[in-house]
């Protein structure tokens, strides 16, 4: 093959994914409530990635801190302090950057795991699709908060521990959504015509079934992001983070272990409450003008 | 007073268009028709000339978006300014519709008495006031349209596909309507349930004096049913007339075209020879010098069973079959839906497996490890019946015809390899269709694709189920051409399966003729069509609807 036919034939490719996106992008922003939570969340992540250069890591030591402990908002501080006498501000802030990154991560470890198990699960036969239809079961059975529990008990504590917890127990809806999926692009006559050239397993779902069931798995994810933003914060909230690391999760925990709910500090307990919510109901926007764009009968409704 | 009356109706859709905002889509433009008690109408057109559309609207059925000017009279009100209570009232009473694909018209979950026991009970509960009087009612139908009464307490999918149509038309008839509109009500249908079918139909007209507007893309079946036969193209009306003078003198070229693409088994103009494309070989061509005589065998069937396991029973789809195929020999498998021909063609294709016997490619036998079929590929080639599905929607031309050589990795400049075949499969300039993706073309631009997708691999031998059973009358008689100048160029060849006995009229050299998976005939296409041996094959033939057929039905009617 010539280099002038890659060429050619990339830059054709490239033409019409540039105009798809032109098009999802119109499609997309019809949608008002997506743009919006598209538009709070590109400020949250902005905020996650710059903390560092807005507040150093050293205003959150408790050692050199000079605030009262449980402070009333004030001009100095905003939204108050915490019962060390940190900014309430600032933790927010540098909480959204472990609540965001286990969020995505555990989104990305569950939809890699749910899109490849989804896809074996709908493309194979026999006793191979029967296992691993069981897997699926067993994960969609097992109370996904307690088995989280017990890896992140078994693994040593930190970030990475909850991102692997979440990703395993949070991927089987994701397979079963794949896997009916794969059935429906496994029933059409392209691949039959597939099958006729001469495609092996491999060509079928990296060609034809992966490209299909892509779109359906971006939209999704989009809705896993925040309901994993929860699943950090609830395992936070039980302890089972890492408590040197400031999180949306271990705020409330340490409102609550101080006392700050019961003492009327509410300064300390609304903010993550708050902020969690509101990331969570973003992506959900967001995620679901996705879903309207994949899916055009959805438009209008 | 006439019973339908059409007053220079036009009907346009309102469509959201991205680039210039709203688009007006006409329909149907400025049509004019009557139609007398008793009679009865043939709509005939491509798709998209807005027959359904036409039909549609005495109902008032359409789609919110559709705008209706003029007027259309049923009986003597304006259907167009109804309200809506008089509306609901006239739907099924006066005027009743069979619609196209009975197969997704019929409520899968209820039985097919309730279904029909429900326009009924909508529409006549005046007559009918208890469920048994209801239900005696339905058994009336049902002998009507030729079923066995005990077939009212079955599911539709436990119903064949002209037994669901019946059924659909026995629930148009429930209401006692004076007008039947059957919108393409044989399409879906095999040969002899198509002729049960419009038996039935022609029986109601005849015996109850109802009129019937009837659509149809294919001339042949209104000629048979209809006495009169308009022809639309593009939303107008361009020829009207009985049908015997339409069907034999067409006088639009548009009319001769749908004409001509439905061949008269037996005259010698149409063997091996369809408009713009007229074989060496063919009884009307210039002796030449250049017949392809058909050479080796290439494919050979031996003995070949194929069951499936249904609820406990074994069922037999292809049973002892054997067959050779020799190359550049065009072979046709016809026989009705249900008699194993697709199963068949999948066993020779190696998607299925054979229960016993074997397909034996060059005299040896086929294996089932991937890579001698991956090798096996190469050389034996599908086409599939509908070229909107078997495309990837997401790839473009040049990624599905590329996709065959990508596979077998194929020596050679892939993308002189995609033109070659695309240009072979007469889609000229081949560079204009590279980036094009499966929606931008027509039905016949896609099979054209599909087939430039087989010929990438420079096969010896093509199946094809049902080319052109999904394309309009005159992209079929370019698809068939097609097939027929790769036998003779290329020396290609190929098993098409058919329903449509025309076909194998047009362009094959032998027919095999399939009954429940066991072949009853098989000899050359003169000697089978012409003096068919196996009453199978004269029931077949029988039952086409021919300008003969109803030449004589029209003789018998005066």
């Amino acid at each position: 093959m010539t280099a002038v036919t890659v060429r050619s034939k990339r830059s054709i490719a490239a033409a019409r994914r540039r105009d798809r996106a032109v098009e999802v992008w119109r499609e997309f922003a019809r949608n008002r409530g997506g743009l919006v939570g598209l538009a709070i969340l590109l400020v949250v992540i902005l905020l996650a990635i710059c903390a560092p250069l807005i507040a150093p890591a050293t205003l959150l030591d408790v050692t050199k801190v000079d605030g009262l402990p449980n402070q009333a908002p004030t001009w100095q501080y905003p939204l108050g302090t915490d019962p060390a006498g940190r900014s309430v501000l600032l933790l927010l802030l540098w909480g959204s950057r472990i609540s965001l990154l286990v969020g995505f991560s555990a989104t990305i470890v569950s939809m890699v795991i749910g899109t490849l198990v989804g896809m074996s699960a709908g493309h194979f036969r026999g006793v191979g699709q029967a296992i691993i239809l069981r897997v699926i079961d067993f994960f969609l059975v097992v109370p996904s908060l307690v088995l989280a529990i017990v890896l992140s008990t078994v693994l040593s504590r930190g970030a990475i521990t909850i991102i692997i917890a979440i990703g395993l127990t949070s991927w089987a809806g994701t397979a079963r959504l794949v896997r009916s999926q794969t059935l429906t692009i496994e029933s059409r006559p392209y691949i039959e015509r597939s099958w006729a050239l001469g495609a092996g397993n491999a060509h079928i779902l990296g060609k034809h079934v992966l490209p299909a069931v892509l779109p359906l798995v971006l939209a999704h994810t989009t809705l896993t992001v925040g309901s994993a933003i929860i699943a950090e914060s609830t395992l936070s909230f039980l302890g089972l983070g890492d408590p040197t690391t400031v999180s949306w999760g271990t705020m409330l925990k340490s409102a609550l272990d101080t006392g700050a709910a019961t003492a009327g500090f509410w300064w300390y307990v609304l903010p993550p409450g708050i902020a969690i919510v509101l990331v969570v109901l973003c992506f959900t926007l967001v995620g679901r003008a996705f879903e309207a764009v994949i899916n055009p009968t959805l438009r209008g409704r | 007073m006439p019973r339908l009356v059409f007053d220079d109706v036009r009907i346009s859709y309102t469509t959201r268009d991205d680039a210039a905002g709203r688009g007006l889509v006409t329909a149907v433009d400025g049509v004019s028709l009557v139609l007398e008690p008793g009679s009865t109408l043939g709509l005939a057109g491509e798709s998209g000339c807005g027959k359904s559309t036409l039909a549609l609207s005495v109902l008032r059925l359409l789609p919110a978006n559709a705008t209706v000017t003029g007027q259309i009279l049923l009986g003597d009100d304006d259907v167009t300014t109804m309200s809506f209570g008089r509306l609901r009232a006239v739907r099924w009473t006066e005027a009743a519709v069979v619609f196209q694909g009975a197969m997704h018209s019929l409520n899968p979950v209820q039985k097919v008495s309730d279904q029909i026991e429900e326009a009924l009970k909508l529409h006549s509960l005046a007559s009918y006031p208890d469920r048994a009087a209801r239900l005696k009612r339905v058994r009336e139908l049902l002998t009507l349209v030729d079923l066995p009464v005990v077939k009212a307490s079955s599911y539709p999918h436990e119903l064949s596909g002209g037994q669901k149509q019946r059924i659909m038309i026995a629930m148009a008839l429930a209401c006692d309507p004076e007008l039947i509109i059957a919108d393409e009500p044989t399409t879906a249908l095999d040969v002899i349930v198509q002729a049960q079918v419009l038996d039935v139909l022609t029986g109601l007209v005849r015996d109850r004096g109802l009129s019937l507007i009837m659509i149809s893309h294919d001339l042949s079946v209104l000629a048979a049913t209809c006495e009169r036969i308009c022809v639309m193209q593009a939303g107008r009306i361009v020829e009207e007339g009985p049908s015997l003078r339409v069907m034999t003198a067409p006088e639009h070229p548009h009319t001769r075209a749908l004409a001509a693409a439905f061949p008269l088994i037996g005259d010698p103009a149409s063997r091996r020879s369809l408009p713009g494309y007229t074989a060496p070989d063919a009884p009307t061509a210039a002796p030449s010098e250049t017949v392809t005589e058909p050479g080796d065998v290439v494919l050979e069937v031996r003995d070949l069973s194929v069951e499936f396991a249904s609820r406990g029973q074994r069922v037999k789809a292809v049973d002892h079959v054997n067959l050779a195929f020799r190359q550049g020999e065009i072979v046709a498998l016809v026989g009705q839906s249900g008699s194993g021909k697709t199963t068949l063609a999948r066993t020779i294709l190696g998607l299925e497996e054979p229960t016993s016997g074997a397909v034996l490619y060059e005299g040896a036998p086929l294996s089932h490890r991937r890579k001698a079929l991956k090798e096996y590929r190469r050389h034996v080639q599908f086409v599939l019946q509908d070229p909107t599905a078997s495309l990837n929607p997401k790839h473009t031309v040049y990624e599905a015809v590329a996709e065959g050589p990508r596979l077998h990795k194929l020596p050679g400049n892939e993308r002189d390899i995609v033109a070659t075949a695309l240009e072979q499969a007469e889609l000229t300039p081949p560079e204009k269709y590279f980036n094009a993706i499966p929606q931008e073309l027509s039905g016949g631009q896609r099979q054209r694709v599909v087939i430039a997708g087989a010929l990438a691999l420079s096969p010896t031998f093509l199946v094809a189920d049902e080319p052109v059973a999904s394309l309009d009358a005159s992209v079929r008689g370019e698809i068939l051409a097609l097939l027929l100048r790769l036998k003779n160029e290329l020396g290609l060849g190929a098993l098409v399966i058919t329903h449509d006995l025309g076909l194998a009229w047009n362009i094959a050299d032998r027919v095999v003729v399939m009954k429940q998976g066991e072949i009853v005939e098989q000899g050359s296409v003169e000697e089978v069509l012409l003096n068919p041996q196996h009453e199978y094959t004269r029931k077949l033939l029988s039952v086409v609807p021919s300008a003969q057929a109803a030449s004589g039905q029209d003789f018998v009617g005066a």
